[in-house]
Order: C-alpha cells, then structure tokens, then sequence
C-alpha cells in the first residue's frame, strides 16, 4: 500500500514540477492559522463619557476604532484617528476635527497631569463640559502619555506634516521611509448596561428625650464626575465632602455615646449615589422616604439638611440656599453659628450666604440641596465654591496627586485638588457649628471661642487625608461602582463603625422611560500597529522584481563567472 | 502587513530557489524527487540534533547579555551534523560532482526555506504590524542558499578519496568556516553591536567570499585532474 502511494506522489512529483507547488505550499500554508500579530504598542485608553440623562444623549456614542493616526497638522482628517496632545488641545480644533469627520480623537495627557501650567488645565476643565453636551458620534479616547506614545505621536506629526513643497521624488521617498500606525481598540461596541444600580448608604444616630425629635440631615455624595469616567477621581468633588462626613459621624457618635452629651437631636448621615447625575442616589431615597413609608424621620420634623459638596480646599465658605432662612429656624441658628464660630475662632475664613433660586426649567438641578427643597425641606449646600457652575466640580483635573515635596515647596498645584489642612479646618468649624446648635451653646450663654472639639475630640487630620487618600486611590465615576465594588462596602464599614442602622439604597433606572442609562466599553486596550501605505508595497514589489532579475541574470549567466575562475587557475595548474 | 506584502516576501524569498533549479538545469534531470528526499534527510537530521541538543546541553540560565562563548561553541559544534547529512545524501545519488552538489543544497536549502521561514512570514508578514524583518528573512533565505550550495562543495571535496595532499588544509578550513559561520556571525553581532541590516550586509559578504573561495578550490580540483 505504501509503495503504491510513494508511486503515486512519485509520477506527481516527477510529471509536474510546478503542480506539488500549487498543492503543497498552500495545504502548509492554510494549515497554520494566521496568528496575530504582536502590536508595536499597546497602551490603555479611556473612553469618553456616554450617558443619557432624562433621555438626552451626552457624549460620544462609538467605541470601535480601526484607522490610521493622524494629527490636527495632515490635510485630510477624514476617517482617521486624530491624535493631540493636552499642551496643544483647543475646543477649536477639537470642533475642526469632528467636522472634517475624523474617525475618532484621541487626547493625550501627560502623566503628570499637576505639573502642567495653570492656564492649559484651567482652559481644559473649562471645555470639559462642552465635549460632553455636544453629541459626538465618533469615539473620543483619552490615553496617558509614555515614551512609545509620544514617538507614535512625533513619527505620525512628521508623516502628517505638509508636503506640498517638495519634490516627487523626495514624496516618494517619504512615504516609503515615514511610519504610518493603525489604532485598533480590542472591545466590542458600546451597549447601554441594563440594570444597573446605583448604591447609596444611610446611617444614624438616634437622640435621647422625648418624642418627635428634631432631625439633622447630613449629605455627601460620594461619586465622581469627568470627561472620562475612568479618570475621575473626584478629590475635592466630592471626595471631600465624604470625607468630612465621616469625620462628622465620628466625632458625634463619640459624643452620643455619654449620656451627659447625648443631643436631643437625632442626626442622619447619607452617602448617596449618582451625585453628578442630577442627584439620583437622593432623589430616591426622598422618595422611599416621605411617598412610600408611613413613619421616617424626614417625615416628621427635619430642622435642616446640610450637603457636603466641595468643601476641602480654599479660604471662603459659601452656604448655598434655595430660599433665605426665616429668623428663628434652626436653618438661621445655623447660619448665626457658622458665622460666630468663623469669625471668632478663623478669621481667614471668609463666610457668605450664596441666595440662588430653584430652576425647575433647567436639566441638571445645581446643588444636592434643591433636591430637598424640592420636597419642602428646609436645606442648604456648604462649599468652598462659590458657584454651582465651577467647573472643578465635573473635571478629570480634579486629583489628589500632590506630591509632598512639591507641598513643602510651597507651590500650590495648579489644578484643583484637597488641601488636607484646610479641610480640616473646614470640618472643625462645621463641627463646632452643628455643636453649638445641637446643645443650644449660644442661648446657654456659651462665648463665641467656646472650642468643643478638642483634645481627645480632636479633629483627626490623618483620619481626613487617610479617608481622601482612600477615596482618591481609585476612580468612582458612578458607571463604576457598583453594589459590589469595594468603594460602597468599605464605605458601609466605615459607616457601621459610629452610626446605628446602616441602610444600602438602590436606584435603577425604569425599565420603560429610563432617567438615566450608562453605557460600558469605557476602558479599552488600544494596539498601534506600524503601517506602510499601499504604494510603499508597490514600490517594494517594484524592487524586488528588478532584484530577482539581476539574480536571473546572474544565475544565468554563472558559466562566465565559472570561466573567469578557471582561467585564473589556469596557470597555477600549469605549475603543478 | 497585507497579503500583498506577503506576496512580495515569498517571492523574495522563494524565487532565487526556483531559478537557481530551472538553470542549473535540475529539472533536466528529473531531480525533484531527489531533492525531496534530501529534505527528508535533512528533517531526520534536524531532529536528531534537535533531541543532542535538549539531551546535553541544559538551557544556560546565565546573566542576561552575558555571552556564553563556550556554550555556544559547543553548540554549533553540533551543526557538524549537517555535514555528515550532506555526505549521505551525496553518497546516495550517483552522479557527475556538480549534480551531485547541487541536489544536495537544493534539497537541503529548500527543506530550511519550508520549514523554518515560511510559517514566520505567513503569520507575519500577512497581520497589520509592518516590519523591515520579514524582507530581511527573505534576503537571509537568499544567502542560505548559496551558503548550502557551498557547504555541499566543500563536503563532497572533503570526502574524494582523490583530493591531492596539497588541497587537505584547504578544504578542511572551508569546512570549519562554513559550520562556524553562524557562531561567527553570533560573535561579530555581539562584539560590535550591529544593526540588522548591517548584519544581513556581513553575512551576504562572508557568505560571497565563502563561495568564492569554495569556487576556486572547486575549479582548481575538477579541471586539475
């Protein structure tokens, strides 16, 4: 059997030479599966928002990306990625890009995003929201930069570069020598999630004396909002805001714990979620509170609602109202204690009542605290901020990377960031304020310079910047956590350490007339291939035609080659 | 890059094979099928110093960039196994010297040019990555062939019962040369730093002047006698 297979494969291979090939080299060939290839580079990029929000679309709506990198200088934009560079970054040529329809924009940023000059980051925060209301259908990445990145970026900048002055010849040159790259992102297309939920955290402490106790309400949201979910780390907005929350809650859960010092108040403590997505995470919560249950306390007597928004940075505070408290509210009592306990104890501190008006015409609600004045609550915002459209509170810029040496050096980053002392500060003199009212200090007859927090009640500094540092060391964009992530958990913890009836609120979205829809694909790999254009491939094709010519030639030709070397030897065999 | 581009390396590489076959005038012969059987040969051959190989020579953990002279002399030592291949196949076609020689390389080249590059450049060659190493693989494969060619001289000189005492010392260091070549090539890389074009330029270099001087030595012995 085998000999008579030999001789079969034997006439095949000997009537036809060129017949094996046609057989052979292919079945090799297509029994390897074609692998692929290893990238040039590969880097991780990070999309772009893309939410609806009360069924408005905000973002870029693509994640597929496979085209050539260009940057703003080429000619043609068109279909091709688009890579720039925060230094150079502009809304002018952003809208440029978009409008020569370009493929997709990938922004880079540099890795050390505090050492950049004041006026670039400033002039980025403020573009921030822009890129996010208008609709973009391309995909819009941001990456870090690296060394590969920025030669990718300086090789693409030179092929891009006008060419418009030189020769033919040199063109030609240039497209065989320049490198162009394929950006091809691994992920699937963006799909809206469904189910997702957003957790917010309750907890309380519970006053003694009596029925129908008065109730203070204290509220931080705790996620992050930026161009790029999975940039946002959200220090001083509103990791800031929790932090001091926490500190709140333990400092009031050591005094609720004597019974000398136990308030006829009782104190709720909320953590929610969705902040930055018109106040979902409350939204919800006010809602199961005062709609479906029959005895809550924000049912009952609520004597005010403070938000924590903002708080850890900067030299003035801002209590934001909906509406100017009526004399003889615990709402003015608390504004009368906020200003005797800056003006006695921290002067530096500038202290102001921002008045701003509920706009029910607007999308977006402009502080936490008009979710309860929607309700009749009586409620307010403290911030550092003075108004609802700063742009730190919704920036990428927005980190906690403040090197210490930089600190010691007394240089202020430029961006917006926590300053841990004055945070400190700043949830002193809430402390002391909300102190003072609870106990009634000032109609007991207390002075103004009265300090309550002291000593063991001392205001922990390192308690603040470990909370800080802990909420900084991971972005919480509110697509991110969700009811498992360690962020809610670690929270709840933290919660459940000092306050009584740690609850877990979920909103999710109605399945029919969703609020709010989160899409996912929002961190990719992105793989820059090396590419030569299809005319550098006709141009080799060219060259190794006329090479395998010369080799024809000379294979030809070796009989004369073989005549020289024998002539030469000739003589020598002569000799012998 | 595309399947143009793969095109483009197969035909670099594969061409010269193709041509050198037709005009040596091989296929005269109805040599195919010897050619074949010399690939097979050099399959086994490949194989048996593959498992010499893996048996004695454990993996060297040293250093990274820390050159392991001996190590690696010892390891192309064992390429001396090509030789003894090429002499049974030699030794298995009857047959005028030059034919003999040429079946040999042919084989043996193509059998390489199958086994150790085609893959590379189908995978390669064909994704979306550009790189210069896959034309460089196909020159690369242009110079073995005329390396094999060589080597296949040299050995067939090497074992004529007639080679003249003055050709021994001479044919005996082609040999060498041609088995150390490729520890030679590894040992310049390493010393002067090259690049990879500067190394393909090195290695077509001494190969030519290898050929050249295996051409001489040929010459001189075939019209002498």
């Amino acid at each position: 059997m085998f000999e008579e297979a030999s001789e079969v494969f034997d006439n095949m291979f000997k009537s036809s030479f060129p017949l094996t090939f046609i057989v052979f080299i292919p079945a090799v060939l297509i029994l390897v599966s074609p692998l692929p290839a290893e990238a040039a580079h590969e880097f991780t990029v990070y999309r772009m928002q893309q939410y609806d929000l009360q069924g408005q679309p905000y973002g870029t709506r693509n994640s597929i990306l496979n085209t050539e990198a260009r940057t703003m200088e080429a000619d043609v934009l068109s279909r091709r990625c688009v890579l720039m560079r925060l230094a150079d970054f502009s809304f002018d040529k952003y809208q440029k890009a978009l409008r020569q329809s370009a493929g997709a924009v990938v922004i880079m940023l540099p890795k050390n995003m505090s050492a950049m000059p004041q006026d670039v980051l400033q002039q980025f925060m403020e573009l921030e929201p822009d890129m996010l209301t208008t609709e973009t259908i391309v995909p819009v990445y941001f990456a870090i930069e690296d060394d590969e990145l920025l030669s990718i970026y300086t090789q693409t900048l030179t092929s891009s570069s006008s060419q418009g002055s030189l020769s033919a010849a040199e063109v030609l040159l240039h497209t065989a020598t320049a490198n162009g790259f394929q950006m091809v992102t691994s992920g699937a297309q963006s799909k809206a999630i469904s189910d997702w939920a957003i957790t917010s955290l309750e907890g309380r402490l519970t006053g003694v004396g009596g029925e129908d106790l008065p109730t203070i309400v204290l509220v931080a949201h705790y996620d992050s909002f930026g161009v790029a979910p999975w940039l946002s780390y959200g220090a001083d907005s509103n990791g800031s805001g929790v932090s001091m929350l926490l500190e709140l809650a333990r400092l009031f859960s050591k005094l609720y714990t004597y019974k000398r010092t136990h308030a006829a108040y009782n104190l709720l403590f909320f953590v929610s979620g969705g902040g930055k997505f018109n106040y979902q995470g409350t939204k919800r919560w006010l809602e199961d509170n005062l709609d479906h249950t029959d005895s809550s306390l924000l049912q009952d007597n609520v004597a005010f609602v403070m938000c924590l928004d903002t708080v850890g940075n900067g030299d003035s505070l801002h209590l934001h109202v909906s509406k100017p408290p009526k004399e003889g509210t615990p709402q003015s009592s608390l504004l009368k204690e906020l200003e005797m306990v800056i003006s006695s104890q921290y002067p530096e501190v500038k202290f102001s009542m921002v008045h701003k008006k509920i706009n029910l015409a607007d999308d977006m609600l402009a502080w936490e605290h008009e979710r309860f004045g929607i309700r009749r609550l009586p409620a307010f915002t403290l911030s550092h901020l003075p108004s609802h459209r700063s742009v730190q509170r919704s920036s990428i810029m927005d980190v906690r990377s403040v090197s210490f040496s930089r600190h010691g050096a007394g240089e202020p980053p430029s961006g917006p960031h926590v300053d841990v002392k004055r945070l400190c500060r700043n949830t002193k003199v809430v402390a002391e304020a909300l102190a003072r009212v609870i106990y009634n200090l000032t109609e007991k007859g207390a002075p103004g310079d009265l300090q309550i927090f002291t000593e063991q009640m001392q205001v922990q500094e390192e308690q603040l910047a470990a909370v800080v540092e802990w909420l900084t060391a991971q972005p919480r964009a509110a697509q991110l956590v969700d009811k498992d992530s360690s962020v809610v958990s670690t929270l709840e913890y933290h919660l459940g350490r000092h306050l009584k009836d740690v609850k877990r609120h979920y909103v999710k979205a109605d399945k029919r007339d969703p609020e709010f829809v989160f899409y996912d694909q929002l961190k990719q790999t992105m793989n820059a291939y090396r590419v030569k254009p299809a005319i550098f491939d006709l141009l080799l094709a060219v060259c190794i035609a006329a090479y395998l010519g010369l080799m024809y030639l000379a294979i030809q030709n070796f009989g004369v080659l073989y005549g020289i070397v024998r002539r030469l030897t000739q003589p020598k065999a002569k000799a012998h | 890059m595309t399947l143009f581009h793969f095109g483009n390396c197969f035909a670099l590489a594969y061409f010269p094979y193709f041509i050198t076959y037709k005009c040596s005038g091989l296929s005269e012969y109805n040599a195919f099928w010897r050619c074949v059987q010399a690939g097979a040969t050099y399959l086994f051959v490949q194989l048996c110093k593959m498992l010499f190989l893996a048996t004695f020579f454990p993996t060297w953990e040293g250093g990274a960039g820390v050159y392991d002279f001996v190590g690696e002399f010892m390891k192309a030592t064992v390429d001396l196994a090509d030789l003894l291949g090429l002499h049974l196949v030699m030794s298995r076609n009857a047959g005028k010297g030059e034919y003999k020689i040429m079946v040999a390389a042919m084989g043996w080249a193509t059998a390489e040019l199958v086994m150790s590059r085609c893959l590379p450049l189908w995978v390669g060659a064909r994704g979306i990555e550009f790189d210069w190493k896959y034309i460089q693989m196909s020159f690369d494969s242009n110079i073995s062939l005329a390396h094999y060619i060589t080597m296949a001289a040299a050995v067939w000189m090497f074992t004529r019962y007639d080679l003249p005492k003055s050709f021994r010392l001479p044919v005996t260091v082609l040999v060498a040369l041609c088995v150390y070549k490729a520890f030679l090539m590894e040992l310049f890389v390493h010393v002067f730093l090259l690049g990879s074009w500067t190394v393909l330029l090195v290695k077509a270099v001494l190969t030519g002047a290898i050929s050249l001087a295996s051409l001489f030595l040929f010459v001189n012995l075939v019209h002498s006698s």
